[in-house]
């Protein structure tokens, strides 16, 4: 009886087992949306490929459900995950074909019984690249690639072959108390291929070297902690894994997507159907939708990193010089940027892009200016605690300058609760971007960004519905993704929370 | 085992590079003979325009990049800051549009092209020369003119690069409306009176139609030509003469019976009919004020409408500057004397052609006509030069026939010293809009009257007393005009049933409406052409350099924007295209643009 109860806590606690339904649940509603679609509700025909997905992905589910049950039972019985019930992992690896990104990714978190951070940084690693190859090979459908494809195409799958490789030497080697210091020149190659825009490698790289070098134990622990929590949260891990793919393809997209296709008009081809050649079709321009949005990833990202990371530094240096100097320097800072909060910040956008024009730099300062006071606030809160504690003291103490202690002491213990804030609010950068073009304000109608196609989308919704479905897909997805990862940072960050 | 894994994708991008084709392949393979010395630096274009007109700028900014151009966009979200734009002269293009209400070619250049038109910016004798030459002649003389002229404004000179004629559209509700008793013109705006629904008992419940403005400039039909008023106003007043659904000028549902050309084309005669009244509201109803619409008031309304200075914020008289003399005509004799133009007959018998009484006496008092005894009136208009076009002017909405004694009364103040504050001159919206302002005070001629308005709709009310018994009394009782600005905002309203009428439905549409079992698309030619401006009038090269405006005239392909509009709009060469079949069309091509564009960074 009791050694029941430690197997039912065994079950609680699985990290596997949670995920296994997770990934089920969410594959079923995926086959169930290509069902859904499956079937022309006008005409009763079934669309075969659309059909096969939906086989393909209940099938998965099903697999999936059957992987969860095998877990379930082993722990119940033995408290452990058997080799057997891993080695279904391989099997279901195979829904990687059909793009399931979820099943992917447990099925190689099953295979591996320890879970270092190094483990899952190398899975995605690999995941990302992967994905980035499949969407830039869609490229291959159409009548012509541009110039460089060919090169970056070789050059991804090589990057792809080394990265594989890094995995399984992670998943064989890497231990949570073994870092052979051999690993360092690998861990350095593997940072380089960061240049891709995948950030995973970056972090899989730094962690492999900051582990191979570092003596310090609680550094590494402390490393190794905040990874633990985030990677506990699914969606967190999902949105990192959105948002460095959309910023992988936007710099890969440069050399493997032609432009052209993108803004010059093909009145050939005006408003074609999705197919193999133009994945998300084409607009009433016979613009490709598919590259418009690849292309267009790189706007919303730019912009949302430039407009939240402006009135962050800004916001956070003024924050930081009112928190630290009480009283006047205090009010006369904060009084003035309550004038600009008393200003909504969209109507302050609209206002600033009427009077300069609308272009992208324009844009970044309109969104900057309006979120200026509350990074303030957040940054003034903070050190207002923060400049109580003892090691301040003991720092003036010891004669540093007031510059020093702000820059040196202060603002660096009082910069997570920053960090979570413009997570949280570049999603809202973005769709702020996105409204302001969807109002005709943001960047020029031909250049591709999200809300331009999505303006054009809106007046053919119910004609030629996918228009406007793909791009505010895109739009959600960053957004969501942005917004989960700012969660999951902020369980990872928040001292409260431990 | 790594190894192996490197050569197998080694071989696979071989093979992969080998099946798909690169962009300089195709370009390759597609590379003509049109290789020339292109532009060593590419020319910067600033192109203006309105958010309504931003496909078509997308448009013109593609087939200049493609050209070698480099395209500024400077897009205005409505047109009063596109008009300041253009007014100030900050383009060097901008997308235009011109829409010949009245049927004529002369109203097609005047305007826009004479050196002193309201809406010109050419300076161009042999411009003006042919435009005065094209007034005074026939339709058959004319159109060898306007042939000469466009090519001088066009193809030699390239004041103008020409885009599309548009086709006009209009959405109806065929569940509630009898389809075949809604008129869709070329020009005019379209009639109210005849519209009816399917079942004639409903008639006493209002027709609910739709315009995009709900400001109206004036209700005094001379002091407004604009998409406010002029289905309005074109409903509200009786004119001489009408044109048809394809612009022939006519008399059927105006105040004449018949008119009549006299040999020399200078002289134009009306006979009037007596069966019209002019309608008022009181306690928010149309009543027939018993007071007949005559000679008199055509004269006074014709001769207020010629003079610049009857009113403040006179907006149509260079429409009617033509016009000389107006006068009422009592002297049969004179009548049986003149000769009708290019016939035999005498301009008597051509006005008395069909009619049950024929004329026996002249009146001048309006009072005293009676057509059923043989006492009518006549009007003549006598214009400064021979100018047969007069009568489509005349046709036009802002040749409403108002009450000489109804706006004597109420414009009282003193025209030079007009103060908008405090003066409320005959026609103002403010006083038919709802609240402490309202007091209607209109007469009003036509078949309908405004009643009242707010900023959602306006109502009207059918005009008791106008040709009642006829075929042309308004069949409807009430009109309610919906302000929706947005034109797929008026279609969704039009596919649910809060409207039964919609013109305007936009091209990329069509088949919304087509597709709609409870509607059905009418669609006709229309005057409305699109064309590019040039900053004609400034410092800037465009203006100086024929050979950089000509660069960018042989740019525009007119065969995309069909493609775009799905075909359904037809090339244009000028504004006068869709009046007058010149033959003249404009090609696309590249070759001539590199050329015109090496010999302008020459100059």
């Amino acid at each position: 009886m009791k050694e029941n109860r430690i197997n039912r806590q065994a079950v609680i606690l699985s990290k596997e087992y949670h995920q296994a339904n997770f990934t089920w649940i969410l594959t079923l509603l995926i086959s169930l949306l290509f069902l859904m679609n499956s079937f022309s509700f006008k005409t009763g025909e079934v669309k075969p490929y659309v059909f096969a997905l939906f086989g393909a992905y209940l099938a998965t589910a099903l697999l999936q459900l059957f992987i969860a049950w095998r877990i379930k039972r082993d722990l119940l019985l033995s408290g452990d995950i058997r080799k057997g019930t891993r080695r279904l992992g391989y099997i279901q690896l195979v829904s990687l074909a059909t793009g399931n990104v979820f099943t992917a990714s447990f099925s190689l978190h099953l295979l591996n019984k320890r879970k270092t951070p190094e483990y899952t940084f190398a899975v995605y690693t690999v995941l990302t690249q992967l994905f980035v190859i499949a969407i830039s090979a869609l490229n291959m459908f159409k009548p012509y690639v541009t110039d460089t494809f060919p090169m970056a195409m070789l050059l991804l799958l090589l990057v792809l072959v080394f990265q594989v490789v890094v995995l399984a030497i992670v998943a064989k080697t890497i231990r949570e108390d073994n870092y052979p210091s051999s690993v360092g020149i690998l861990a350095l190659l593997t940072a380089l291929t960061a240049i891709t825009g995948n950030l995973f490698a970056l972090l899989l790289g730094g962690s492999l070297l900051l582990k191979s070098r570092s003596t310090d134990e609680s550094r590494i622990a402390k490393w190794n902690t905040m990874w633990e929590k985030i990677t506990r949260n699914t969606m967190a891990v999902f949105g990192m894994f959105f948002i460095i793919l959309m910023l992988t393809i936007s710099v890969v997209s440069r050399f493997t997507f032609d432009y052209e296709v993108a803004v010059e008009n093909d009145y050939g081809n005006i408003l074609q159907s999705p197919s193999l050649v133009y994945p998300f079709g084409t607009d009433n321009f016979g613009r490709d939708v598919f590259s418009r949005i690849i292309f267009g990833a790189r706007i919303s990202l730019l912009v949302g990193f430039a407009a939240t990371l402006i009135p962050a530094v800004i916001g956070g240096f003024l924050g930081g010089i009112a928190g630290y100097y009480s009283n006047r320097t205090d009010n006369w800072i904060m009084r003035l940027l309550d004038v600009l909060y008393a200003i909504p910040g969209i109507l302050l956008a609209i206002a600033i892009i009427a009077a300069f024009g609308a272009n992208t730099v324009n844009l970044i300062i309109a969104l900057s200016l309006g979120s200026i006071p509350t990074y303030a606030r957040t940054m003034r809160a903070n050190v207002l605690m923060v400049s109580n504690y003892d090691f301040v003291d003991s720092a003036r103490a010891l004669g540093a300058s007031d510059f020093s202690i702000i820059f040196r002491q202060i603002v660096p213990n009082s910069l997570a609760p920053m960090i979570v804030k413009a997570t949280l609010t570049i999603g809202g950068a973005v769709i702020a971007t996105s409204s302001l073009s969807y109002l005709g304000l943001g960047v020029e109608p031909h250049i591709p960004e999200w809300g331009n196609i999505l303006r054009v989308g809106s007046t053919y919704l119910e004609s030629h519905s996918y228009l406007a479905i793909f791009p505010g897909l895109a739009i959600i997805l960053l957004v969501l993704s942005f917004n989960f990862l700012g969660d999951g940072l902020r369980d990872a960050l928040d001292p409260r929370l431990d | 085992m790594r190894k192996k894994l490197l050569a197998l994708t080694l071989v696979l991008v071989v093979v992969l590079a080998g099946c798909v084709k690169t962009k300089t392949d195709v370009s390759k393979e597609a590379e003509t003979d049109s290789k020339g010395n292109g532009p060593s630096e590419k020319v910067q274009i600033e192109l203006l325009g309105t958010s309504s007109g931003e496909e078509d700028m997308n448009i013109v900014r593609d087939q200049l990049i493609k050209n070698g151009f480099d395209v500024k966009l400077n897009i205005q979200p409505d047109y009063g800051s596109f008009k300041a734009q253009r007014d100030a002269g900050n383009f060097d293009i901008a997308l235009s549009s011109w829409t010949t209400v009245t049927g004529n070619p002369d109203y097609a250049v005047r305007s826009l092209f004479k050196s002193d038109g309201d809406n010109s910016n050419i300076q161009d004798d042999e411009v003006d020369q042919l435009i005065d030459k094209a007034s005074t002649e026939t339709p058959d003389e004319y159109k060898e003119t306007y042939k000469d002229l466009e090519q001088r404004i066009v193809g030699e000179k390239a004041y103008i690069a020409p885009l599309y004629i548009s086709y006009k559209a209009q959405g109806i509700n065929k569940e509630v409306l009898n389809p075949d008793t809604v008129r869709l013109a070329k020009s005019r705006a379209i009639a109210w009176e005849t519209i009816d629904f399917n079942d004639a008992s409903k008639r006493t419940e209002p027709l609910i139609t739709q315009q995009a403005i709900g400001s109206l400039t004036s209700l005094d039909p001379i002091k407004g030509n604009d998409g406010s008023i002029n289905t309005l106003n074109t409903n509200m007043y009786v004119r001489l003469v009408n044109l048809t659904d394809d612009d022939q000028v006519v008399s059927d549902g105006s105040l004449s019976y018949n008119y009549a050309i006299a040999d020399g084309n200078s002289d134009y005669y009306f006979l009037l009919r007596d069966d019209i009244h002019f309608a008022k509201v009181e306690n928010g109803k149309a009543v027939d004020t018993g007071e007949r619409v005559g000679a008199e008031d055509a004269v006074f309304s014709l001769n207020r409408a010629k003079d610049k200075d009857s009113v403040p914020d006179h907006r149509t008289y260079s429409l009617h500057e033509s016009m000389d003399k107006v006068e009422i005509v009592t002297d049969l004799s004179a009548l049986d004397n003149a000769k009708q133009s290019g016939a035999d007959g005498s301009i008597r018998e051509a006005l008395e052609q069909g009619l049950e009484t024929k004329i026996e006496e002249l009146v001048e008092d309006k009072t005293k006509a009676d057509n059923g005894s043989g006492k009518y009136q006549v009007v003549k208009v006598t214009t400064q030069e021979p100018f047969p076009q007069v009568l489509n002017y005349l046709a036009h909405q802002s040749a409403g026939i108002v009450s000489e004694k109804q706006v004597e009364s109420i414009n009282t103040y003193d025209v030079a010293s007009f103060n908008p504050d405090k003066d409320i001159p005959y026609g103002d919206q403010r006083t038919v809009t709802e609240g402490a302002t309202y007091n209607n005070h209109l007469y009003t001629s036509g078949p309908y009257i405004l009643v009242t308005k707010n900023d959602y709709q306006a109502e009207f009310a059918k005009n008791p007393a106008y040709r009642a018994g006829s075929e042309f009394e308004p069949k409807i009782e009430r009109v309610t005009v919906r302000f929706i600005e947005d034109p797929d905002s008026a279609l969704s309203a039009l596919r649910n049933g809060e409207i039964h009428l919609f013109n305007g439905v936009p091209e990329t549409k069509y088949d919304l409406v087509e597709n709609d079992e409870k509607l059905v698309l009418q669609k006709n030619d229309s005057n409305a052409v699109a064309y590019l401006l040039f900053n004609n009038n400034s410092d800037r090269a465009v203006a100086k350099s024929e050979n950089l405006r000509k660069a960018v005239l042989y740019s525009i392909n007119q065969e995309e924007f069909l493609n775009f509009y799905q075909g359904n709009k037809k090339k244009a060469y000028s504004t006068v295209s869709p009046l007058v079949d010149t033959g003249n069309e404009l090609t696309a091509d590249a070759a001539k643009v590199k050329e015109l564009l090496t010999s302008y960074q020459a100059e």
